[in-house]
């Protein structure tokens, strides 16, 4: 404690004390530069041993006296054990590593582990100084290396060679882990209806990105089902307005992630099985499924893709966004199964089916996702041949195809409105949620019923040459004249004629049915309406 | 008191800043022997002017030079050790203290400690964050490198030895005639007699009050629980138990299931 004055630097002396009688034990805590752990910012701390390892090491406790025990067996364990030489480590309190929770629940959690041989060779002492200038050396009793612990889910090693392997393939990285919570979900049995509800919505835009393990090639497009096209719409989403995926990522990949779960298993297997294979128009899904395709495959490039799919994302967002603040549960499961379908290209096939049979058994709160179906195809409607019936890019591409499509995700809807009108005299939750979704997207888009001339009366199948307005007027004219399917009105007013883009088509219309409130009646298995004078 | 586990943050709070010093296991030892407060050395921080770099050495005090368990009085632990000073790095290092004894010692940075009677387990402080790195290194001298040597050549010597011997060793097994344990044996064997066949009901007595400590027997153990012979004894058991020939329990005899009630089991009893 001396201080001397000596030459021309400036030299302090201080007596160094090792004190004997401590208790206490000095220990290392090391933290990762990377890190970045500020000690002074932590405003609590607890810490303690990590016991876990203790029940590997102690004795296996097996019930004594009572049934499956056996006279001596104790005995007869160690003397097997002493025979081939099994030496078991003790358990050490002292080598445990420890936990160490900071700012309690919510903060950070690190977990430190020992680090061998510290004070073999040599001995660390810290060095502190004492008020009265001395300092005071304390040996080093362990150093821990501290690393904190990861709250977020992360994947096993088998889901990581999973997804190693398929990494040239996903886009979307998000839905990877929305994926693996899905599956733990289904698991556990939780009930995902709620997280349908708000992730329906969103599954939309997250649809692609949930269920989509897809390759953008063009094989894939063609094959892209209802849940490609949305797959393909949220990876448009993604590279362009990741803003709004973000937002919505969560809970639609949460919907998704069962849907594309699920769809992948099936994909898998039934890759290249349906190439070629011709099928109907049967299901919205399908038709849905072949317009985004084809947008894509007109495209032929990621790019032009994306910017089509963007729009569509946008136009799905809005839709999403009412869809929201409805909440509907079933819509939400609708979209979400049908997302997830989408986004495997593989399951294609399945999915149309599933949408299909999707579409048919939840006809309540279908409407939404009819909706976005709807909003999805018509950008499509460019071009794909039917997603179901070839593989391999044939693309008929006809504006027919389109109707039909669009009119399968309107019958959809419209036949959710049915079963909104049939429980309730007036609109159902579900139905006017529907509706609104549609007035919303109908009021965004310019409202047809001011427009002209409604349509002539025309036959089912005779397309009208003239121009042709998408008028309640028009659309009651041919409800009277005689019943018709969703599908069959939207053949009628074809974007082409109509001026209008195919969702908003789809907006206008189910807004006129709703207005109208045709009586429904079933020809053939589908719902037609018409109207009597 | 706080709890288990509860870490005190006094120390982070006050930033307060310590050094690490890596020192040679030979200082350290020294260190352990110091008497009194446990002065060691004393430590002189040189500052060269504004920018230089501090010196500091380390000159450890006269009577701890001394090392024990040598018989050279020439060799003996030098003095004067600079300290080569470094930066902590990227790392953060913290310290911490446990006081595991029982006795909690409330310490803020080296005040007096305040001793209090513990009721909980360790103690868990945080003391510190280290702000500066250093290795004490000994200044050469002769007798440093006399000392290194015979370190060197202490650690050389191999942990075993093989000796020569000059003679027989004789001490330890001398012939007998008859070892002591095996005469208890015969003796034994003698005065307990064949076992004889008591009473079945008896012997069912027996046999039941064991199968009530333990499910699976082997016969043997029966054999000397309840001292028959083990024909009759394999006749009753065949009568009451079942032989296990596979499964876990290999080689047991367990009661029928009519005869059991064990825990969880169904009951019938006999």
């Amino acid at each position: 404690m001396t201080s001397l004055g000596s030459s021309s630097s400036s030299a302090t002396e201080y007596t160094v004390r090792v004190p004997k009688n401590t208790s206490k034990k000095y220990n290392l805590m090391a933290f990762n530069a990377g890190d970045k752990v500020n000690c002074s910012t932590w405003t609590q701390a607890r810490m303690e041993r990590d016991m876990s390892g203790r029940r590997i090491y102690g004795d296996e406790e097996t019930a004594d006296g009572a049934a499956g025990s056996e006279f001596g067996k104790k005995q007869r364990e160690e003397a097997r054990r002493k025979k081939f030489g099994i030496v078991k480590r003790e358990f050490k309190v002292e080598d445990q590593p420890w936990i160490l929770k900071v700012n309690g629940k919510a903060g950070k959690r690190f977990k430190g582990l020992k680090k061998g041989g510290v004070t073999e060779n040599a001995s660390y002492y810290i060095f502190t100084q004492c008020p009265d200038g001395a300092f005071e050396a304390f040996p080093v009793h362990g150093w821990y290396n501290f690393t904190p612990q990861a709250k977020h889910r992360t994947l096993t090693a088998e889901e990581a060679e999973e997804e190693w392997g398929r990494r040239n393939k996903v886009v979307n990285h998000f839905s990877i882990m929305l994926q693996r919570r899905f599956r733990e979900q289904e698991r556990g049995g939780d009930d995902d209806d709620d997280e349908n509800e708000k992730s329906g919505k969103k599954k939309k835009k997250g649809g692609g990105r949930g269920g989509d393990l897809r390759i953008h090639d063009l094989e894939e497009d063609l094959e892209m089902s209802s849940d490609d096209s949305d797959s393909s719409l949220g990876d448009d989403g993604e590279s362009k307005t990741k803003s709004k995926k973000d937002t919505g990522k969560g809970k639609a990949k949460k919907k998704k992630k069962r849907k594309s779960s699920d769809k992948e298993a099936l994909e898998d297997s039934d890759d290249g099985d349906y190439e070629g294979l011709e099928v109907d128009y049967m299901s919205d899904e399908s038709s849905s499924d072949e317009e985004p395709e084809k947008g894509k495959i007109s495209k032929g490039e990621d790019h032009p893709k994306g910017i089509d799919e963007a729009s569509e994302s946008e136009e799905e967002s809005e839709e999403e966004k009412p869809n929201e603040e409805e909440a509907k549960e079933e819509e939400e499961e609708e979209e979400g199964k049908k997302t997830p379908v989408q986004t495997e290209k593989k399951k294609k096939k399945d999915s149309s089916g599933e949408s299909e049979s999707s579409d048919d058994s939840d006809i309540d709160g279908e409407t939404a996702s009819a909706l976005f179906m709807k909003k999805r195809t018509p950008p499509k409607r460019g071009g794909r041949g039917s997603a179901g019936s070839s593989r391999t890019g044939s693309r008929p591409g006809t504006p027919s195809i389109d109707s039909a499509s669009t009119s399968n995700t309107l019958r959809a809807a419209a036949s959710k409105l049915e079963q909104g009108k049939r429980p309730t005299p007036g609109p159902s939750a579900d139905s006017p949620a529907a509706k609104r979704l549609k007035m919303e997207p109908s009021s965004q888009s310019p409202a047809p019923s001011g427009k002209s001339t409604p349509q002539p009366p025309s036959g089912k199948s005779t397309p009208s040459s003239s121009d042709v307005q998408l008028t309640e007027e028009a659309v009651r004219r041919y409800l009277i004249r005689k019943p018709m399917t969703t599908k069959d009105l939207l053949k009628k007013f074809q974007t082409k004629r109509t001026g209008l883009s195919s969702e908003q088509t789809v907006n206008v219309l189910a807004q006129i049915l709703k207005r109208l409130n045709p009586e429904r009646k079933n020809v053939n298995d589908k719902m037609h309406f018409y109207l009597t004078e | 008191m706080s709890e288990k586990g509860e870490v005190d943050l006094t120390g982070a709070k006050q930033n307060t800043g310590v050094w690490l010093v890596k020192v040679p296991k030979y200082l350290s030892q020294q260190w352990a022997k110091a008497t009194g407060r446990g002065d060691v050395g004393k430590l002189r921080i040189c500052k060269k002017g504004n920018q230089g770099k501090a010196e500091v050495s380390f000159t450890l005090n006269e009577e701890l030079t001394v090392i024990d368990g040598i018989e050279d009085k020439t060799v003996s632990a030098p003095r004067d050790h600079p300290f080569t000073m470094q930066t902590v790095g990227g790392q953060m290092l913290a310290v911490f203290t446990e006081n595991s004894s029982g006795q909690s010692e409330e310490r803020s940075d080296g005040s007096s400690s305040v001793s209090g009677a513990g009721a909980g387990p360790d103690k868990i402080a945080l003391e510190g964050v280290v702000v500066q790195r250093a290795e004490c290194r000994p200044a050469v001298s002769e007798s440093y490198m006399r000392l290194k040597r015979l370190q060197i050549e202490e650690l050389a010597k191999p942990v075993r030895l093989s000796q020569q011997l000059d003679r027989v060793v004789t001490s330890n097994y001398k012939p007998v005639a008859n070892h002591t344990y095996n005469l208890e044996y015969e003796r034994k064997k003698k005065e307990d007699g064949k076992r004889a066949r008591a009473d079945k009901q008896q012997v069912l007595d027996m046999l039941f009050s064991a199968f009530e400590k333990h499910q699976f027997y082997n016969i043997k153990d029966l054999v000397d629980i309840t001292k028959q012979p083990v024909i009759y004894l394999k006749e009753i058991l065949r009568d009451i138990g079942i032989y296990n020939v596979k499964g876990t329990h290999k080689n047991t005899w367990e009661l029928k299931p009519e005869y059991r009630h064990y825990q969880g089991e169904e009951k019938t009893d006999e």
